[in-house]
């Protein structure tokens, strides 16, 4: 996704692969081909579409040029530069790459960069206020809720989350409330004890 | 991730009308996106409908409409559902993560694609992703599959809890036809079997729209229960669900609801159950018998056999619950 | 580098890792997100059958997909010395010949990798690349085919088995556990970038910056010191990253043929079939006693399944001749060759499933015996070391069990199965032990003091979360005396000393002497330069400590500023490595844990709820006490996902795995997992290590799935031999 290249590319190179050709290709594959069981009538290629976008992210304006394809992750991660969001599974099955939209908790490995313009986004490099933590921040510290460090970041918005949402009342609550952010380490303990503090 | 084009229609009539043959709405995306990443969805073009389709949660003399683009998490702590549709609350609560069901629509929850491992690996066969490719898990590892109502060309099961409560609650669901026409269906004719052709999920009209479900008023709201029974204690797709609805005249049951998740391709109702339950006693024996007589109906898998007995102790049990589960 | 947050400008920080600031903020770089210009992203293809051979790839549909640069393959790479010339799958260290063999072993064996200019390119390109086969009929079942395979003496048997043939009491029992995937937060991943001269640059993940260098440097004829690797944080690894996989090697055949820089990120399901896992497993206990407990012998055999690539035994028996004092031994292993992916070691590696055996297999012969399972485990605690002969050096494992049966209210317990319930549930408490042998490894460690006295203290090892770097500067402040925050940490960089990898527990044992010994240096080279007039070696190390303004010498005071202008210093520098010695023949070292679970078990659902986890450690001295308790809390909710839910399905026609992603593989979530109590013997081993601390990285998990299953039978009488314990199971037993 670096400007430099796909821009380039997405002008010079264009391909239509008829689905005829593709059709007629397949005949002449022999039985032990394990072919993708596909339509391989729709494998035709649309050029890819770069689409200029406006974000908001951590009260900062960004204008730039993405592919259609583009999910808010990838942008943060490999055009901005802002790698506190993690990628986990990349299927909206870890929780790790957790930030705000709107206030509310998302994932943004399944949010496309093209449909998060005109919201406000915040991402764990946005939390802080410069070099004052924000107290779950703090809190993670104290209560050493993680270890590896790498679903940190999304266990973090979504802990703050948890306690705008009011869902604190209980060790219980705070756990269901936080089971879509996995963390493989299970710094579990540590991350609860973190959010009954900022609760407070 | 194939290519695509995306656009933005400003409203419903232009969404209709930007429609081709590849092209797919999207709105909340967590499942398409999913899907698209696969590559098991190829659009070439995206319609981003979340601009156009109605986000209020109306309160009407006979039920509740709930706009399409409506939040699941906005649905599930919406007060008046709270009050008198619970069920659908605490359903809801029951999915995904609380991240997901910020992000999820009500209309895109209804078309949820399965979860069926076989469906998500492309080398596998799977007649729901290419109709005529077989289906890998009827003879393969089909321990998440159903338990009724399925074909041989398709075991897959419906992932959704919301849709269970929708469906033990006689919902309706409001849809525009690419035509502008609209429509109001049956929330159970909704999603289908899958006989031959498990590559339809639903009978919703091609390139129609849901705009709003309609949940009609109950007297389920007092006693109620959503069961989810899966590997671990949240944020997975149930092995087996319960939604139990009663509406109680002291100990005796004058209308039961009951509906799983997890066992079909669609969201299932056990109508032989519910009605052996009306007008009997609130009893141990009585539930038992409730759970007996569902799971009678069912034919398991060569690999998920443990579904049964957990469907009936997911049943037994939810109705037990229902009549200390007050609102 | 950001390991160590400069805290200058910051009100009061927290207290906590020396790297919590770095992770809290998002400003911790992982593999791969270190900005590199002009980097291309690969993403790795995998085979779509489990036996045979490629015919031919088929990369033209995909090399025509928008920013393409690249396809390889094993008909487009670039010289590789150390696989050139290989054909049939050669018995080479490195395992899989990656694009130097046309054979397929496994299904999603990596075939090929695509490098294209974006992510997206790249992912959508990947999945156009399809390879026409010639296709064999693969071996996948590894229940079917476990029986078939002979079993091996491990040729460390005791006694005979004739001695106890007629112990009045004996458990004969088979027990299997499922594949599990380690399955950390961060997916793989590397970017390499070649440099002129053959010099060459990874930021990777892994558990030992000095191993990836060594196997490039074989594979690639590249000396090592050309080949600088940084892996500063690490996103978890529980043994994934112990081994060099096809992906790294790849990426560094990718930038060499592209030359460019390349990145490549597993997908999640990749990293179940391309980097390592817990390998299947079959056992069988044979165990005999007395009538009061007393252990008269074991025979414990075990099965793993490895790849076709590979062999690999995971050591299952090796527990047995460790924990209790058998005097009769027999122990017979074997490994079950499938067309399935590479296993690998994994969190408490063997130990842990052969504890699922013989810690159930113990407590089915309690429940014969009726005695209670902690006397009867404290009754057979191995006196020393039963393989050497060597007395322990410490081992409290009795301890543990005391403290642990009052801390969970083991008299609560009924040992009549089924007997106590709470509302609907049944409850039931279990209890399972575990040990690891501890050790540690020639390690080094650097000291670099600046002319304001701040320090920063340096190694090669990594830090995958266990509190390495915290643990640096725990034992550099103690042993100089310089306070915290001046005390600096670098590490996961081969630029620094030498260091193991970080697994096998060993990584507090080992790198804390190397810091003991360099921080000692640097007190002594420090008062050297202080006071040239005395002879720095004869001073009493003890004498001289190091504050934040300068050195003390008894009564005497030298301000590290003088120090520095009256040497014409910029900086001083001490380099030390330590390791093992003469300790390793006198005794015999180990880490043990006692497990203590109460469990709630709803009948009619099958539903099981860990509902309290007492787990007490002796790991010698603990040097970072949270993040000690962290590890094993972690290792508990590990623990959790082996007993109940964690395992790995394969569709046996094809061998493809199902639902090999984070939502068909289940680990703990947050609500899975109780508020575990922690707590440490806390008794420093005089002889291992200076700083006294055995290691407890795998000690945590090794015990607490049959503590569980144990449990589970206390609670309804029903003793699942399989686990997971799922819900079908769970109704079957």
């Amino acid at each position: 996704m670096k400007h430099s290249h796909s821009n380039a590319m997405s002008m010079s190179r264009r391909f239509f692969l008829r689905s005829s050709s593709a059709l007629a290709a397949l005949s002449f594959i022999p039985n032990s081909v394990k072919a993708f069981y596909q339509d391989v009538k729709e494998k035709f290629f649309v050029k890819k579409q770069m689409i200029p976008i406006q974000l908001e992210i951590n009260k900062k304006q960004y204008s730039l040029t993405v592919d259609s394809r583009a999910t808010l992750l990838d942008v943060l991660r490999e055009e901005l530069n802002l790698t506190g969001s993690k990628k986990g599974c990349d299927h909206g099955q870890c929780g790790a790459c957790t930030v705000h939209i709107n206030g509310e908790r998302a994932l943004s490995c399944l949010t496309l960069a093209a449909m998060a313009q005109g919201k406000a986004i915040t991402t764990i490099e946005g939390l802080a206020d410069g070099d004052n933590l924000h107290p779950m921040q703090e809190a993670f510290i104290e209560h050493d809720g993680f270890q590896c460090g790498y679903c940190t970041s999304g266990q973090i918005m979504s802990a703050v989350a948890c306690v705008d949402e009011g869902h604190t009342g209980s060790v219980e609550e705070i756990k269901e409330y936080m089971s879509g952010n996995l963390c493989r380490c299970g710094a579990y303990n540590g991350i609860t004890e973190a959010i009954q503090q900022v609760a407070k | 991730m194939k290519p695509f084009e995306y656009t933005k229609p400003k409203t419903v009539r232009e969404a209709l009308s930007s429609v081709t043959k590849h092209s797919h709405y999207i709105a909340g995306g967590t499942n398409l996106v999913d899907l698209m990443k696969k590559q098991i969805d190829e659009p070439d073009k995206l319609l981003d409908i979340t601009n156009t389709l109605p986000d209020q949660i109306e309160v009407k003399d006979n039920g509740v409409v709930i706009g399409a683009m409506v939040r699941n998490t906005a649905i599930a702590v919406n007060k008046a559902i709270l009050e008198s549709w619970p069920l659908l609350s605490k359903a809801i609560l029951k999915g995904a993560s609380p991240q997901i069901r910020n992000m999820a629509s009500a209309g895109g929850n209804l078309l949820q694609r399965t979860r069926c491992p076989y469906f998500y690996d492309l080398t596998l066969p799977c007649n729901k992703r290419k109709n005529g490719s077989g289906c890998g898990a009827l003879k393969g590892n089909n321990r998440m599959g159903a338990i009724i109502g399925y074909s041989d060309a398709c075991v897959a099961v419906h992932p959704s809890d919301m849709c269970v409560a929708l469906a033990a609650l006689d919902a309706k669901v409001n849809i525009r036809k690419a035509d502008g026409s609209e429509e109001t269906m049956n929330f159970l004719d909704f999603h289908r079997l899958p006989g031959n052709n498990p590559e339809k999920d639903n009978n919703l009209p091609e390139n129609a729209l849901i705009t709003s479900i309609f949940v009609p008023k109950n007297n389920f709201s007092k006693h109620f229960e959503y069961l989810k029974l899966r590997d671990r204690e949240s944020y997975a797709f149930a092995l087996v669900s319960v939604a139990a609805a009663l509406d109680m005249d002291g100990n005796q049951i004058s209308e039961a609801r009951l509906a799983s998740g997890g066992v079909a391709h669609k969201p299932w109702r056990w109508t032989k159950a519910e009605a052996f339950l009306k007008g009997k006693q609130a009893t141990a024996e009585n539930f038992a018998e409730a759970a007996r007589i569902a799971a009678e109906d069912t034919a398991p898998l060569s690999t998920n056999a443990f579904k049964v007995p957990l469907l009936k102790g997911a049943i037994e049990t939810a109705l037990h619950t229902c009549l200390t589960n007050k609102a | 580098m950001s390991y160590f947050f400069d805290s200058k400008n910051t009100k009061q920080m927290p207290k906590g890792r020396v790297e919590g600031i770095a992770k809290v903020t998002g400003k911790a770089k992982y593999s791969a997100e270190y900005d590199i210009p002009d980097v291309a992203y690969g993403v790795m293809v995998g085979s779509t059958i489990a036996s045979g051979r490629i015919l031919k790839m088929q990369v033209e549909e995909a090399m025509k997909a928008p920013g393409v640069i690249d396809i390889l393959s094993h008909e487009n790479k670039p010289y590789v010395s150390g696989f050139s010339g290989m054909k049939e799958m050669p018995d080479n260290r490195f395992g899989l010949p990656v694009f130097y063999t046309d054979k397929v072993y496994y299904n999603d064996q990596p075939i090929a990798m695509v490098v294209a200019e974006t992510i997206e390119d790249a992912m959508f390109a990947a999945s156009l690349v399809k390879a026409e086969y010639e296709e064999a009929i693969p071996e996948t079942d590894f229940a079917k085919k476990v029986k078939e395979v002979s079993l091996k003496e491990t040729e460390n048997d005791r006694g005979s088995v004739g001695a106890w043939e007629n112990a009045p009491y004996k458990v004969d029992q088979e027990y299997t556990i499922a594949k599990e995937i380690h399955n950390p937060m961060e997916m793989h991943a590397t970017i390499v970038q070649w440099k002129p001269n053959d010099k060459l640059v990874l930021y990777d993940k892994n558990q030992g910056v000095n191993r990836v260098q060594s196997v490039i440097s074989s594979l690639f004829d590249i000396p090592t010191d050309n080949i600088h690797v940084i892996s500063e944080f690490v996103g978890g690894g529980f043994g994934s990253g112990l081994r060099v996989w096809p992906h790294t090697i790849a990426a560094v055949m990718a930038s060499q043929q592209v030359k460019r820089p390349v990145k490549v990120m597993l997908t999640r399901p990749q990293m179940f079939t391309m980097v390592g896992y817990r390998p299947e497993s079959w056992q069988r206990v044979k165990l005999g006693a007395d009538k009061d407990g007393q252990f008269m012998g074991i025979i414990h055999q075990a099965r793993n399944n490895s790849s076709k690539i590979q062999g690999f035994s995971d050591g299952i028996t090796r527990v047995t001749r460790k924990i209790y004092g058998f005097k009769n031994v027999k122990t017979e292993e074997a490994i079950v060759e499938l067309n399935l992916p590479m296993p690998t070691w994994n969190r408490g590696p063997g130990d842990t499933t052969g504890c699922f055996g013989v810690e159930s297999a113990i407590d089915e012969l309690c429940h014969e015996l009726k005695l209670d399972p902690v006397e009867v485990r404290l009754k057979n605690i191995a006196p020393y070391e039963m393989e050497t002969g060597l007395p322990w050096s410490t081992n409290y494992l009795n301890e543990c069990l005391e403290k642990g049966a009052e801390l969970i209210g083991w008299k609560n317990r009924n040992p009549v199965p089924g007997s106590l319930k709470e509302g609907d549930y049944k409850v039931g408490y279990g209890v399972a032990v575990g040990m690891w042998g501890s050790g540690r490894s020639y390690t080094g460690a650097s000291i670099d003091m600046q002319k304001d006295g701040v320090i920063t203290v340096r190694t090669a090892m990594t830090d995958i979360g266990t509190g390495t770097g915290t643990g640096m500067q725990n034992v550099a402040h103690t042993v100089t005396g310089i306070p915290k925050s001046m005390i600096k940490i670098e590490l996961g960089n081969s630029d620094f000393p030498k260091a193991p990898s970080q697994g096998g527990s060993r990584g507090m044992a080992s790198v804390s002497s190397a810091v003991y010994a360099a921080s000692l240096a640097l007190k002594r080279k420090v008062a050297g330069y202080a006071w040239p007039d005395k002879d720095a070696n004869s001073l009493n190390i003890d004498d001289i400590s190091l504050s934040d303004k300068g050195v003390t010498y008894k009564d005497n005071f030298v301000p590290y500023a003088d120090i520095f202008s009256k040497n014409n210093l910029n900086d001083i520098k001490v380099e030390e490595f330590a390791g093992p010695g003469e300790e390793r023949k006198k005794y015999g070292f180990c880490s043990s844990a006692a497990h203590f679970y109460k469990v709630k078990v709803h009948e009619k659902t099958g539903k099981i709820k860990v509902d309290r986890m007492v787990i007490v450690v002796d790991a010698g001295r603990i040097i970072n006490p949270k993040a000690a308790a962290n590890q094993v809390i972690g290792a508990g909710a590990g623990g959790i996902g082996m007993g109940l839910m964690e395992e790995q399905l394969v569709d046996f026609k094809t061998g493809r795995l199902i639902g090999n992603d984070l939502a068909g593989y289940h680990f703990a979530v947050n609500a899975d997992v109780p508020l575990i109590e922690v707590s440490f013997i806390g008794k420093p081993d005089p002889n291992i290590n200076p700083s006294g601390a055995k290691g407890l990285g795998e000690v945590g998990i090794i015990g607490a799935a049959p503590a569980i299953a144990n449990a589970v039978f206390n609670a309804t009488g029903k003793r699942v031999r399989d686990l997971p314990i799922t819900v079908e199971r769970f109704f079957n037993a």
